[in-house]
C-alpha cells in the first residue's frame, strides 16, 4: 500500500537565507501514530507546513497517498492544525469556524452539523458556539481549533502542539479524540512525554533542521544521549529509571511507570525474603 | 491603556468589539433575522439603490424613516446602527464640501471671501444624507444576518466569485488587523508607565513599522490556516436558506417598487 505521505529530500530556506529544514526524507504509512519531536526552533513547524502543503519547499517533494504532489487536490483528506489557535480561528463565531472546513471541503450540512455537535459536546464548546473566538480563553481557543480540524474528518491529522493551554480535564479528552482517530496521526511537539503517550514511532528533528532519528518510540525515547544531543528532555519515567532499567523494560509513560511500581512493590511485599 | 495612542487603539478595539457584537444581533429574533438571507440582501441593496437614485431630500428622509423602522423591528439598537454607519457619510461630506461654494446659487454666508451658496449647501446635505441612509441600509444586512449567510447568499445569487472572495477575505482580515494592533499596544503598555502626548506619538511611530511587519506575517499565517481547511477554493459557507414567506415577498416587492418609484421621480418629469 502506498504511504499516505512520502517526503523526499525536503529543504526549506527562509527568504533571509536561514535554513529551517534540511534534506528531510520520511515516509508515513496509513494508520501510523507518529510524533515529530525537536527543540524550539528546530524546524518542526516548518516540516509540518511543508508536509501539509502550506509552504513550498525550496527543494524536495511531498507525494500524498501515492497519487499527487499537489496538496490542494487532497485537501479534504489532510487535517493540518497550526500552532497558534489565534491564527486558526478567523471567523466571527466559533460555530462559523467549526463549519468553515466542512463547508469549504464539501461535507454535507447534515453530516457536518452532527459531527460539530458531537465534537462541541466532547470538548465543552456547546455553550461557546455563538461567541466570537477572541472572547475565548487560551484553552478554549485551543479546543475550538482542535474541533475545527476534526470537524471535516480528515484521513491524516498533522497537529502542531495540539494541547497548548488546554487544562488537564480537556487535555485527556483531546488525547482520547486524537487517539481514537481511525486514520493516520502526526503530532509535532517538543514534549517527549506527549510523544510517549500518543506515538508508536518517533522522528527527531535535529537542531540543524535535519532528521536526527526516526524509529520505534521505545528505541528513540530511551536513547537518552541522542535526545540530549538534540536539546530534548527524555520522558519523565525514562529520567526516573535511567541507569536502573534496561531500555526494553523501561516504562515510557507515567501510567506505565505507575503500573511497573505497583507490580514491583506488590512483588516485594509478597516476597518473605524482602520483609523486614 | 496609557497615553493618547493607547486610548485611540482602545477606541478602535471597542469599535471592533461592537462589530463582533453584531453577530449577537444577527442571532436574535427580529423581522430581518427571520427573512431568507437572499431576500434580505437583495431587498436592502434595492432600497439602498433607490436612495442613491433619488435627488429629493424629502424622499431621502422617508427612506431614512424606513431604515429606522426596519432596525427597530429587527432588534437592532439605533445607536449601534448609527455608530456603524456614521464614518462613511462623514468622509463623503468632507469630500463634497467644496461643492457648497462651487455650485452657483444665492449666497448664504461669506467665508474668507468665498461665497457659500444655498444650492451648494443643499447639495452637500442631500448627498451626505443619501450616503448615510444607503450605508445604514447595507449595515442592516450585516447586522441582522450572520456573515457566513451573507456570503452564502451572494454565492447563490451568482455574484462573481472573485467579488465574494474579496469581500469574505477583507471582512476576516479587518478584524485580525485590529486584533494585532491591540496586542502590540498591550505589549507596549505592559512595559511602560503613563507617557505624555509626545511620548505616546513617539511610541506610535516606532510601533507603526513593527505593526506593518507583524500584520503581514499574521496575514500569511491566517492565509495558511484558511488553505488548510479548503480556503484555496471559492467561498462556499453553509447557507441559512429557508422557505420564503409572505413577508419575504412583501419586502422584495416593496424594495422593487421603491427602486421604480425613485427612478420615476428622478427621470420622468
Amino acid at each position: 500500500m502506498d504511504p499516505v505521505i512520502d517526503a523526499r529530500a525536503l529543504t526549506y530556506e527562509y527568504p533571509d537565507g536561514t535554513t529551517a529544514l534540511r534534506d528531510a526524507t520520511l515516509s508515513i504509512d496509513r494508520g501510523e501514530r507518529v510524533a515529530v519531536v525537536g527543540a524550539n526552533g528546530s524546524g518542526k513547524s516548518t516540516l509540518q507546513l511543508a508536509l501539509g502543503g502550506l509552504v513550498d519547499p525550496s527543494a524536495g517533494t511531498v507525494r500524498y497517498f501515492g497519487q499527487t504532489t499537489d496538496a490542494e487536490r487532497v485537501r479534504d483528506r489532510l487535517g493540518v492544525l497550526l500552532q497558534d489557535p489565534d491564527d486558526y480561528l478567523f471567523n466571527a463565531t466559533v460555530r462559523e469556524d467549526l463549519e468553515y472546513g466542512p463547508a469549504q471541503l464539501g461535507t454535507s450540512r447534515r453530516a457536518a452539523d452532527e459531527r460539530i455537535a458531537r465534537l462541541a459536546a466532547e470538548l465543552g464548546l456547546t455553550d461557546l458556539l455563538d461567541r466570537p473566538p477572541f472572547r475565548l480563553s487560551g484553552g478554549e481557543k485551543q479546543r475550538a481549533a482542535v474541533a475545527s480540524v476534526l470537524a471535516f474528518d480528515p484521513d491524516v491529522l498533522l497537529l502542531d502542539e495540539p494541547f497548548g493551554a488546554v487544562d488537564a480535564h480537556y487535555r485527556e479528552r483531546v488525547r482520547e479524540l486524537v487517539g481514537d482517530h481511525e486514520g493516520t496521526v502526526m503530532v509535532f511537539t517538543p514534549s517527549l512525554d506527549l510523544a510517549a503517550e500518543l506515538a508508536d514511532r518517533v522522528i527527531v528533528v535535529g537542531q540543524t533542521g535535519s532528521i536526527a532519528a526516526d524509529g520505534p518510540a521505545r528505541a528513540v525515547l530511551t536513547d537518552v544521549c541522542l535526545l540530549r544531543e538534540n536539546g530534548l528532555r527524555p520522558p519523565a519515567p525514562v529520567r526516573l529509571f535511567e541507569g536502573i532499567l534496561d531500555a526494553d523494560e523501561m516504562p515510557l509513560t507515567t501510567a506505565a511507570a505507575r503500573r511497573f511500581l505497583v507490580d514491583e512493590l506488590g512483588r516485594e511485599s509478597s516476597d518473605p525474603s524482602t520483609t523486614r | 491603556m496609557t497615553g493618547v495612542f493607547g486610548r485611540s487603539v482602545a477606541s478602535i478595539a471597542g469599535a471592533l468589539r461592537a462589530v463582533f457584537a453584531a453577530e449577537r444581533v444577527a442571532a436574535s429574533d427580529g423581522f430581518l433575522q427571520r427573512r431568507d438571507p437572499r431576500v434580505s440582501l437583495c431587498s436592502l441593496a434595492g432600497l439602498a439603490l433607490a436612495v442613491m437614485i433619488t435627488r429629493t431630500a424629502a424622499v431621502t428622509l422617508a427612506f431614512g424613516v424606513v431604515t429606522v423602522v426596519l432596525a427597530r423591528t429587527s432588534a437592532v439598537p439605533l445607536r449601534r446602527l448609527f455608530a456603524r454607519s456614521a464614518a462613511v457619510p462623514l468622509v463623503s461630506a468632507f469630500v463634497v464640501l467644496p461643492q457648497a461654494a462651487l455650485i452657483p446659487g444665492d449666497a448664504l454666508i461669506d467665508v474668507a471671501g468665498v461665497a457659500i451658496t444655498d444650492a451648494g449647501v443643499a447639495y452637500v446635505v442631500s448627498f451626505t444624507l443619501r450616503v448615510g441612509v444607503g450605508v445604514a441600509l447595507l449595515s442592516l444586512v450585516v447586522l441582522t444576518t450572520p456573515f457566513s449567510s451573507v456570503v452564502a447568499a451572494m454565492r447563490e445569487l451568482r455574484v462573481p466569485v472573485a467579488l465574494v472572495w474579496v469581500i469574505a477575505v477583507t471582512y476576516r482580515y479587518l478584524f485580525l488587523f485590529f486584533d494585532e494592533l491591540q496586542r502590540l499596544v498591550l505589549a507596549r503598555n505592559s512595559r511602560t508607565t503613563g507617557r505624555g502626548l509626545s511620548g505616546g506619538w513617539r511610541d506610535a511611530r516606532r510601533i507603526a513599522g513593527t505593526f506593518l511587519l507583524r500584520t503581514l506575517d499574521r496575514g500569511e499565517r491566517v492565509g495558511r490556516a484558511m488553505r488548510a481547511r479548503g480556503g484555496a477554493r471559492p467561498p462556499s459557507p453553509y447557507g441559512r436558506r429557508q422557505a420564503a414567506d409572505r413577508y419575504d415577498y412583501a419586502l422584495a416587492l416593496c424594495s422593487a417598487a421603491a427602486v421604480v418609484t425613485a427612478g420615476v421621480i428622478r427621470w420622468i418629469p
